[in-house]
């Protein structure tokens, strides 16, 4: 696996070494709230309704086993005993004291991680395919080149103070487990006709208020471009987006405001001048370094005589969180941390520690995190899943209910967060109680059902099957529901249903929903693909009727 | 700096006195301003590209940092220092001690912090990194790492 060296993690201690002193200078009054807001933010740092909350990033969403000690062991020492896994594979803790925060960076710079442009307006952590490197269908493995563009992007000297946040995905695969056109940048490995590997960009992608699908503004930039083209894109925008409008800071506007067309001619303009300079060119022997550095720690396994158990509990569970591996002998195994009666995403210490243990022993000290706020174990043997799934039943998180309606994805709502308007971890309990009868789950199928608690979409509502927005309106809770978002397959932003639902009835707006799709499925077929055929109108009646 | 009803003058890293123009003032006037030997001031909304052709007739330039969330300025003094090749001074003015190691990569090779930061320890921002990840108009001595 790959590993920062003794530079890496000197630049890191710097960083914390700067910001402490930054941060003493704020407590000392000689450093304003407004100009010490935009230092924390660059290092994942908010300021939030009871106490400060810190973004740790997890690159390319892998973690090793000491890392996550180490996050254990902040979430003991400097948190109340647990940390909440997002859906954009960071980690974060919602209970810091502010003069304990140059402490805990310097413990996680010990095992290689940091907070580093986790918010702010700057480029945030990349979003990579959590599968990467384990599935048969991919076109490449994206993670060396999240690294590379994670690294020259790291406290840029031209792009450290962006119009507004820039959020870059890279995916491999053939099916988009990154939602790649909801993001600022989407970059897709891709193969061009002369069979050689490039990049497809979209540019100006997001959610929010104004949801955006990213149109894609060059079709193939070969690899050893990518530098001096992201650059460009940088640059474009840095010199030319919007900063007089706080409600049009994100490049999608700048995109929308030009067009797509216009947008790509301006980027290729400044893109001409340094696609040649040799030091914007992409470092290919690194490339291959950290290809190596990123192989897979496992070969083949021939398991002739194998057959797993017969266990109804076991099945049940295998079949929702069980994933094929691109190796025999191998299989991929999801862990959701969505349980009964918890918040979405969040782990205790006593977790984190046991999961550890687990991933050491069955899948080579890994584990990867997804935007369902799932732990995956990347590596395990297939004669080994029944003990798995025993040890992981034992410790109460072998929930079958991954993939389905159950597994609701929330952020931390108005409980926790400063900006939400509405609370979502409640919303998505009451869902999970409602919807409790497993035969009954397994009936529906895999919906996603995401609540944000406002309109920043923390949860990524508008992508996904059944999305509540949660609204104030005379200081009581409201939802909104949108219907039918998607982006393993195509990019598309869920539809209104019709005005927002109070927070008592918004469950039963959600089974309603559910009985209409139920009442119209043919064989096999998905909300997304009913709700096409159908439209919106039969799932307003019953809902508004 | 001083700002003299609307005459701005500095004194550069030589010690020669020079006076300020606008973008726009330079570009309506190149060549008188030439002969006098005019500095130009640049501030973030200015289009840079105006002064492309005529940059190595500018004795001095200033770049504006005055708002802590402005980024242009970064951009701006990349494109004159490192795409256009510009040998002259570039000061960055009304500067913020946590920004200058941003600024002197992306091309700024002198400047004038703002009052407040007056007893600072400038070294911390000006040399606080031992290693770089990318190549800037500036790469000071780091290591490098790209």
């Amino acid at each position: 696996m790959y590993q920062y060296n003794a530079d890496d993690t000197a630049f890191l201690v710097e960083r914390v070494d700067q910001f402490e002193k930054q941060l003493n200078r704020h407590l000392a009054g000689d450093l304003d709230a407004v100009k010490f807001r935009s230092l924390r933010l660059r290092n994942g740092l908010y300021m939030e309704l009871h106490a400060h909350m810190l973004r740790v990033a997890i690159p390319y969403g892998i973690l090793n086993t000491e890392q996550l000690r180490a996050l254990a062991d902040v979430a003991d020492k400097y948190d109340r005993g647990f940390g909440h896994f997002t859906t954009r594979q960071n980690i974060q803790y919602n209970w810091i004291e502010l003069p304990e925060i140059a402490n805990l960076l310097r413990d996680l710079s010990v095992v290689g991680l940091h907070a580093i442009q986790t918010s702010g307006k700057a480029l945030r952590n990349i979003t990579a395919d959590p599968f990467s490197g384990l599935t048969k269908d991919e076109v490449e493995d994206a993670r060396p080149y999240c690294e590379l563009i994670r690294r020259w992007f790291n406290i840029h000297p031209e792009f450290s103070w962006l119009p507004g946040k820039f959020k870059i995905a890279i995916n491999g695969a053939k099916l988009d487990e990154t939602a790649l056109q909801i993001h600022d940048l989407g970059l897709n490995i891709v193969h061009n006709e002369a069979g050689e590997l490039g990049f497809t960009v979209y540019v100006g992608g997001g959610l929010g208020a104004a949801p955006m699908v990213a149109p894609e503004i060059n079709p193939f930039v070969a690899i050893e471009d990518i530098i001096s083209y992201l650059e460009s894109v940088f640059r474009v925008y840095n010199l030319q987006g919007r900063r007089d409008n706080l409600k049009r800071l994100r490049i999608k506007f700048l995109v929308r405001e030009h067009g797509a067309g216009e947008f790509a001619r301006m980027v290729d303009e400044d893109w001409q001048q340094t696609k040649d300079d040799p030091q914007l060119k992409f470092n290919m022997q690194e490339l291959a370094k950290l290809k190596q550095d990123f192989t897979l720690p496992i070969e083949p396994l021939e398991l002739e005589d194998f057959t797993d158990t017969v266990d109804f509990n076991y099945s049940i569970w295998k079949n929702n969180n069980v994933r094929a591996h691109k190796l025999a002998g191998y299989s991929i195994v999801n862990i959701s941390l969505t349980q009964l009666g918890t918040a979405p995403g969040d782990a205790t210490s006593e977790q984190m520690r046991m999961l550890a243990d687990l991933a050491d022993k069955y899948s080579n000290s890994e584990l990867r995190t997804t935007k369902r706020q799932n732990l995956v174990f990347p590596y395990v043997r297939q004669d080994q899943v029944f003990d798995l799934w025993q040890a992981l039943e034992k410790n109460s998180l072998a929930s079958p209910h991954q993939g389905t309606l159950a597994h609701v994805v929330a952020c931390p709502g108005g409980d926790y967060c400063d900006l939400a308007k509405a609370v979502s971890i409640p919303i998505a309990q009451q869902v999970q109680q409602r919807f409790d009868d497993m035969d009954k789950l397994f009936d529906i199928g895999p919906i996603n059902i995401n609540i944000s608690g406002c309109e920043n979409s923390c949860a990524h509502h508008h992508i996904s099957d059944i999305g509540l927005l949660g609204l104030k309106k005379n200081e009581k809770e409201f939802y909104q529901i949108t219907l039918a978002g998607e982006t393993l397959y195509e990019t598309a932003i869920g539809r209104k249903l019709g005005r927002s639902i109070a927070g008592a009835e918004v469950v039963d707006a959600i089974e309603d929903i559910v009985n209409i799709y139920l009442d119209n499925r043919e064989e096999e077929e998905s909300f997304v693909d009913v709700f096409k055929r159908i439209g919106i109108v039969p799932f307003k009646e019953k809902v508004y009727g | 700096m001083v700002e003299d009803s609307e005459i701005i003058t500095v004194i550069d890293s030589q010690g020669n006195t020079v006076e300020l123009v606008s973008v726009e003032q330079w570009i309506e006037d190149i060549d008188n301003l030439t002969d006098l030997g005019k500095g130009v001031l640049i501030k973030p909304a200015d289009d840079v590209e105006l002064l492309r052709d005529s940059l190595e007739k500018i004795v001095f330039i200033a770049l504006d940092f005055v708002g802590f969330d402005e980024g242009r300025g970064y951009s701006q003094a990349a494109l004159i220092r490192k795409r256009w090749g510009y040998s002259g001074e570039i000061r960055g003015i009304n500067a913020h001690l946590d920004q200058l190691q941003f600024m002197l990569r992306s091309g700024v090779n002198t400047y004038e912090l703002q009052e407040q930061y007056q007893g600072s320890d400038e070294h911390d921002y000006t040399n606080g990194f031992s290693i770089c990840y990318q190549a800037a108009a500036d790469n000071a001595g780091m290591k490098q790492k790209f």
